[in-house]
This record gives C-alpha cells, sequence and structure tokens, in this order.
C-alpha cells in the first residue's frame, strides 16, 4: 500500500497504562513489502504496539500511519488493509475450521464461492485439509494458531502484524509458517510486522530487525548490521546484549 | 511437617473468599459475630415477634404442634437440596481439574484433597447456614417450649446435616469433574450441569412458595421416609418433642410416633449411618476420583454434518456475508450445551407461571387480569438466555472481531437477529402449553404470542445491549456476569411493570387515570393487553438504547 513506500511510520508514539509505560517515544518506519521483526522480552511493550497499530488501542500521545491510514482517524480502513494473529487463540470452540473461517471472511465483508475456494486453499497449504471439519475444541494448540494464521491471511491483507506466530508451534509446523510469509513477501509483496521471542526465527524470516526494551526500541536494522555492529556471532546474542538476560549461575543457585 | 489437607483447605477459602481479599479477616469476623447474633439473639425475637402478632402463641401453639413434624420434612428437604446443589452448581461454573496435576504431583494424597477442598468450603457455606437455619429451629422451638439441652442437640443435627451434604456434595463435584476433564467441551457441559441444577433447586422453591400445605401433606407419606433429610427432619422433631417444654402426655408423644412411624433411635441411626456411610465411601474412592484422565477433548471429536433446512432457509433469504454471520452464529450458540440449558430454563420459568395459575384455587380470574404479569414473566424468559455468558468466549476473540472493519457492530447486529428467530422457540413452547392449561380465546392467544414475543425479543434485546457494553466472556463467577445478568433481568421487567408505577405516580400527582386513557384506546376489557404493550414499548426503546451502547464500546478501541 505504501503510498509513500513505507506501510508503517511512528512518531513519538506513546502508551500509558496508569503508571506504567509501555510504549515509550517509539520512532519507526517499516517499509512496504518488507518483514520486520519485533525483538524483545515480556512486556517490552510489543503486543501493546501491535494493538495500536491495528486500531485496537488508543494511544497515550503521538501519532502513527499504517498502509497510509491514521491510527486515530482511520481505524477501519487500517483493519481492512491489515491481518492480524492475536499472541493467544480466540477461537470459536464450537465452530469447524471452515465455519470459523466462514465467519471471519463475513466480517470482512467476504462470502460465496470465492470466500470457500480461500478456506479451502489455504487449509489445504497449512495441512489441515483431513480435520477441517471437527469442531474447533478438539484441535492441538498448534493447530489452532495455524487456523488463526488462515484467519490472518483469508482476505488478503497487505500487510499482517503475527504476534508470536510459532509460539505454539513444532519445528515442522513453524518451517511451514516461515515459508508462507518468505512466499508470500516475494509473490505477492504482502508486508509483514512479527513479534517474536525467537531470534533464529527473526533472523530466518526477517530482512529488517528492531529490539525493543521498556518500551523504548533500541536497536533498529537488518540483522547482519545489527550482528556486525554489536561485534556478536548471532542475534541471539546481540539481543542478550541488548536486554540483558545472561544467566549467572552462582546467584541461581544461591538459594540452595 | 504442614498437615497437606489444611495447605488445600486454606488455599480453597482464600479463593472463596477473593471478593473480600482487602479485608478479608475483619469482613469475616464481622460476618460471623452478625450470624451468630442472628441465630442467639436476633432470629427468636424477630420470628417469634411476628407469629405473636399474627395469632397469639398460646392459639398457635397447638397448631404449630400438629403440622410441624410435616412441615420440618419439607423445609429440612429445601435445604438438603440447597445445599447438596448450590456448591455442586458453584463449582461446576468451573472445572478445575488442572489443579489436581499440582496437588498430585507434590505426591499429595487423594483423601487429604478431599477434605482439604470439604474443610475450605466450610467457612463460606457454615455462616449461609448459620444464618439460614434459626429460620427452620425457632418455630420449632417456641412450639414446644424445647429447653437448652433440647435446641443444642437440634443445633447439632442442623450441624451435621449441613456438614454431611456439604461432603456429599464436595464428592460428587469431584467426581463429575474428574469425568468431564479441563477443556472447553468438559466446561461447557459442567456449565450447562450448573443450569439444570438450578432449575433443580428453583422448582421446589417454587412448590414451597405456592403449595406449601399440599407438599406438607406430601411430606407426610411413606415414600418420603426413604429420604436422608427426612430422617435429620424427624430426628430434630423428635429432640423437640423429648426435651419439650409444654408438659406433653405419653398418649401425644405416641402420636407424635404414629406421625413420624419412625422411632428417635431408628431416626437417629439412618442419620449418623447416612454420614459415616458418604464420608467411608468417597474416602474409599478417593483414588478413583482423583486421577487425571484424557478429558473430553481427546475422547470425543465432533465432525459436522451438513447444514440443517432451517440454515440453508438463511443461506437462501441472505446469501451474503450478514447471512453468513447469522449461520456460523446459530452453530455457535446451539451447539453449546450451557445455551440449550439456559433456553430451557427460559421455557421452564415461562411453563411454571401458568401452572401455578391453574394449580391456585383463585376463583373464576380472567387471563386478562394476569396479562401484565404473564408478560413481564416472558421478558424474563428473554433476558435470561441471553445474559452474561454465550455472547463472547474470551478478549482474544474480541481483538478478531474487532480487528475486521466495523467487526463489532456487525457481529452483534447478526448476532441479535440470530437471536430473534431463537426466540420463537421460547414463546411458541409457554403459549402452547398456556393455551392448553388455560381457557383462552382466539384473541387472548394471538395477544400472548404477539406481545409475548415482543417482551422475550425486548428482553434478548436488553441482555445483548448490557453484555456488549460489559462483556464477561465465559467467566460466569465473576461480578461483571452477575452485574449483566441482574441488570438484564431488571430492567427487562421493570421496564415492562414501571407502566404501574407511572400510572400510580400520574394518579397521585397529576390526578390523571392513565389506565382509563389507555383502556379508551385500546377498547374496553383491553386495559392490560394496552398497558403491556405500552411497556413493551418502553422495553424496546431502553434495549435500543442498550444495544447502540453496547455497540459503540464494543467497537471503540481499548484506552
Amino acid at each position: 500500500m505504501a503510498r509513500n513506500g513505507t506501510v508503517i511510520r511512528t512518531e513519538d508514539l506513546n502508551k500509558n497504562f496508569g503508571s506504567v509505560q509501555a510504549v515509550r517515544n517509539l520512532n519507526l518506519e517499516v517499509s512496504s513489502g518488507s518483514r520486520f521483526g519485533f525483538l524483545g522480552p515480556n512486556g517490552a511493550g510489543k503486543t501493546t504496539t501491535v494493538r495500536i497499530l491495528s486500531g485496537l488501542l488508543k494511544q497515550t500521545s503521538g501519532n502513527a500511519a499504517v498502509c497510509g491510514f491514521d491510527v486515530s482517524t482511520q481505524r477501519d480502513a487500517i483493519k481492512a488493509a491489515t491481518g492480524l494473529l492475536p499472541e493467544s487463540p480466540g477461537l470459536y470452540s464450537k465452530l469447524s475450521a471452515v465455519e470459523f473461517l466462514e465467519f471471519i471472511g463475513a466480517l470482512n465483508g467476504k462470502s460465496g464461492e470465492v470466500l470457500n475456494r480461500r478456506i479451502d486453499s489455504l487449509l489445504g497449504m497449512l495441512g489441515l485439509e483431513g480435520r477441517q471439519d471437527d469442531l474447533l475444541e478438539s484441535y492441538s494448540s498448534g493447530m489452532k494458531q495455524k487456523v488463526l494464521v488462515a484467519s490472518t491471511l483469508l482476505h488478503e491483507p497487505k500487510l499482517v502484524f503475527l504476534d508470536e506466530p510459532t509460539s505454539r508451534l513444532d519445528p515442522s509446523a513453524s518451517v511451514l509458517v516461515k515459508d508462507l510469509i518468505l512466499a508470500l513477501a516475494e509473490e505477492t509483496e504482502t508486508s509483514f510486522f512479527i513479534c517474536t521471542h525467537q531470534t533464529s526465527f527473526a533472523e530466518d524470516v526477517c530482512d529488517v530487525i528492531g529490539i525493543l526494551n521498556a518500551g523504548e526500541l533500541v536497536v533498529h536494522g537488518a540483522p547482519n548490521d545489527i550482528i556486525d555492529s554489536m561485534k556478536v556471532d548471532d542475534l541471539e546474542d546481540a539481543y542478550l546484549k541488548v536486554v540483558g538476560g545472561q544467566v549467572d549461575r552462582k546467584a541461581l543457585l544461591a538459594w540452595r | 511437617m504442614v498437615r497437606q489437607w489444611l495447605a488445600i483447605a486454606k488455599a480453597e477459602y482464600l479463593v472463596l473468599s477473593a471478593s473480600m481479599r482487602p479485608h478479608r479477616r475483619a469482613y469475616l469476623g464481622i460476618l460471623t459475630s452478625l450470624a451468630f447474633i442472628w441465630a442467639v439473639i436476633g432470629a427468636p425475637i424477630l420470628i417469634g415477634g411476628v407469629i405473636s402478632a399474627i395469632i397469639p402463641m398460646a392459639t398457635l401453639q397447638p397448631l404449630l404442634q400438629m403440622v410441624f413434624p410435616g412441615l420440618m420434612r419439607t423445609v429440612a428437604l429445601f435445604l438438603w437440596i440447597v445445599l447438596l446443589l448450590f456448591p455442586l452448581s458453584y463449582a461446576l461454573q468451573e472445572i478445575k481439574v488442572g489443579q489436581w496435576e499440582i496437588f498430585l504431583s507434590n505426591n499429595v494424597r487423594t483423601r487429604s484433597i478431599l477434605a482439604g477442598t470439604f474443610f475450605g468450603k466450610i467457612p463460606l457455606f457454615g455462616l449461609i447456614v448459620i444464618f439460614l437455619a434459626p429460620l427452620l429451629i425457632t418455630p420449632l422451638v417456641l412450639a414446644f417450649e424445647v429447653n437448652l439441652i433440647g435446641q443444642i442437640l437440634i443445633y447439632g443435627v442442623i450441624t451435621l446435616m449441613s456438614l454431611g451434604t456439604i461432603w456429599l456434595s464436595n464428592f460428587i463435584t469431584s467426581v463429575i469433574q474428574a469425568r468431564l476433564g479441563e477443556s472447553s467441551r468438559g466446561n461447557d457441559i459442567a456449565k450447562a450441569l450448573a443450569m439444570v441444577v438450578a432449575i433443580v433447586v428453583i422448582i421446589p422453591m417454587y412448590g414451597l412458595m405456592f403449595f406449601l400445605p399440599t407438599m406438607s401433606e406430601m411430606m407426610g407419606m411413606n415414600a418420603f421416609l426413604i429420604l436422608p433429610s427426612t430422617w435429620f427432619a424427624d430426628t430434630m422433631s423428635w429432640f423437640a418433642v423429648a426435651f419439650n417444654g409444654v408438659g406433653l402426655t405419653g398418649s401425644q408423644i405416641i402420636g407424635f410416633g404414629s406421625i413420624l412411624q419412625l422411632d428417635m433411635l431408628t431416626s437417629t441411626v439412618l442419620m449418623g449411618g447416612f454420614v459415616l456411610v458418604t464420608i467411608g465411601l468417597a474416602l474409599g474412592m478417593t483414588d478413583r476420583v482423583f486421577t487425571i484422565e484424557a478429558g473430553v477433548r481427546t475422547e470425543v471429536v465432533t465432525t459436522v454434518g451438513k447444514e440443517n433446512f432451517i440454515l440453508r432457509g438463511v443461506r437462501r433469504l441472505n446469501s451474503g456475508p450478514f447471512g453468513s454471520l447469522m449461520v456460523t452464529n446459530f452453530k455457535d450458540f446451539m451447539r453449546k450445551a450451557q445455551n440449550l440449558s439456559k433456553i430451557f430454563y427460559g421455557v421452564v420459568l415461562a411453563i411454571i407461571m401458568p401452572v401455578i395459575i391453574t394449580s391456585m384455587d383463585i376463583g373464576d380470574y380472567q387471563l386478562s387480569d394476569m396479562f401484565l404479569t404473564i408478560i413481564a414473566m416472558m421478558a424474563l424468559v428473554g433476558a435470561m438466555p441471553f445474559a452474561g455468558a454465550g455472547f463472547l468466549e474470551s478478549k482474544d476473540q474480541l481483538w478478531i472481531i474487532q480487528g475486521a472493519p466495523s467487526g463489532a457492530s456487525k457481529f452483534v447486529k447478526s448476532r441479535i437477529v440470530t437471536q430473534a428467530v431463537i426466540c420463537i422457540a421460547l414463546i411458541a413452547i409457554p403459549s402452547l402449553v398456556m393455551s392448553f392449561l388455560i381457557r383462552m380465546t382466539a384473541t387472548e392467544l394471538l395477544a400472548i404470542v404477539g406481545i409475548g414475543y415482543m417482551a422475550i425479543f425486548g428482553g434478548m434485546l436488553v441482555s445483548t445491549g448490557i453484555t456488549a457494553g460489559n462483556p464477561n466472556y465465559e467467566d460466569t463467577k465473576s461480578p461483571a456476569h452477575q452485574t449483566n445478568v441482574m441488570a438484564s433481568v431488571m430492567i427487562a421487567e421493570f421496564s415492562i411493570i414501571g407502566v404501574i408505577f407511572v400510572d400510580l405516580l400520574a394518579s397521585l400527582a397529576l390526578n390523571i387515570n392513565v389506565f382509563g386513557i389507555v383502556e379508551d384506546f385500546f377498547g374496553p376489557g383491553n386495559m392490560m393487553i394496552g398497558m403491556s404493550f405500552i411497556g413493551v414499548l418502553v422495553q424496546w426503546t431502553i434495549g435500543g438504547i442498550l444495544v447502540w451502547k453496547g455497540i459503540r464500546k464494543l467497537s471503540s478501541p481499548d484506552n
């Protein structure tokens, strides 16, 4: 969508929950067609940022534009242009995968044969065609995550927000999602904004990385540039260097 | 070494009293003091005063002595059902098998789990018993002028009955929870069971209110001697007789014996034996109850079949996205056991009303006299199934719906149309029952069906609006859920009944006879139908505003 070559632009974006500052002066630009990896520890403000950018949460101050639309005034336009995979699955337990996707399609104004074909192709792609008519209550958490991935891509959004897309998936399903992202980004120029804890996943999939710590964007750049500039072996080391988290064995066993 | 059952009891108690967390000790101290003051001083003075104000005690005493053994069985049965089913209904609203995994992995003995969960419940339910027991016991004490030893023994029986029943209820709850397992399907079935259990409590409650004399006669029948509550009731009656201060003669005591059928020793042995057997049975089976099983999720995989003719009809009428939303809403609502049990609950509530009307010997009444009451009842029937739970399962589900352009608005609107179709069942069944039970003209039946449906629809609008404005998801134990249910039912009913107060105020303050104006407009004899119609219009207006506000709230981004 990138009316100006960027799909996301934020200016001094802040979000406070009472005395807690979840997002602090976030200035960010994500180019159209890129796969942006948003890394950070638990509670760093990643999910809050995604919710603001997808029009689900009001910012305390600052501005942001997504796909050229203002997050304060053009939320419906943003929702039409984007897809969101939430952190935890909010599926309907008494619907089958096909029925749930039909529901999501209808919410996005789609129905009929075109929608049915899209549902079949997505479920086939994600390996769910054998279980597509079973109620979601009997699905494993990995299968539920796959259904959610399908629901996110259903209306062919220009920008996809993925909040921890592989946290519940086994390695082979993770590889599938990784390949899906890469293929969609190359073939359809879909942009991705991916929140994750998994640095190896981010390194493999994302062309730009931002590391958020205590609500503040502290590192921004291509994975290799970050690794070179921080003089470390891989993205995990860079991440640990930024947010801390190296284990002090002595302190760890001090209770004994 | 820390006693395992004590640690579990403490945790259970902390969970049950979580709502008074900031000042738990102070609240509990005040409540306990109030309960004891009520039991020892307040209740005897109040009940004695009320009884004496109605009929002098000297006149009433022989009457009370005569009816009390039968009445005691009825009230004991009610108390027993409440104590057995209320904790069961409460516990079924949330399956907590996950905690067993923690207990068992920490090598906690299964008997400690059962004992801990039981003792943890005692403070809360004990308080309820202390508040309720004097209502049961005081008239008995007054009727027979029972001495202090007798009173202590009677309170002892009540305590034994309460503890024994809560123990049994705790055991049954554990068995059901273990069978259902912690899964969305298990939780759904448990919530449905909780609702069915509530119906089982409600029906005797209605019975006590309206058929008390008949039921106390029934309780005297030998068939009721097999109920454990009868053994407790009879033991209490025997203690009152044995420790009486009214100077009962030997022949009078023999007379009581012939009414009660079983002598004091047999009643006491049966009562004690029942408690011992339930304790022994539960302790003996703990290893079999507290087992982590695969659960319902992995045992049953439900595959959906072809759509039925109703859903195909909806698709034919609206082939666009709105029709698709309606179809998925139908499927989601009707496949949940808890929603079906709420519909069943609503229908039972609606049917009870005409049953009571026809059972009460109130002479040659006209249906039109009861019309407004019936319509107000219909509003309750419409509000109950759609208030609180069954709307959105989780906050994450709301994020998904909000993620679509105008998603929340489309969702609520399609939900309302779907529920309006479901409401047809809610009017059809009670109307059919009423047409059999009450003689109605075709016009009256038409008015019941037409205005009754409008009231049910209005009740549903109110519930949907309130729940959309304050979604409590699937948490039926939360204060938000209680608020939603109470507010929905109250607004749905009182917006209709409110027209009576309008008439009252208008005639008092402005000397305007609203009833007369309505009768002039709707025709002679149709005043109640007219008032009901106006009440429903008020209800729809309030419902519409609530839905509009609910949609706005649900659509707006979080702050």
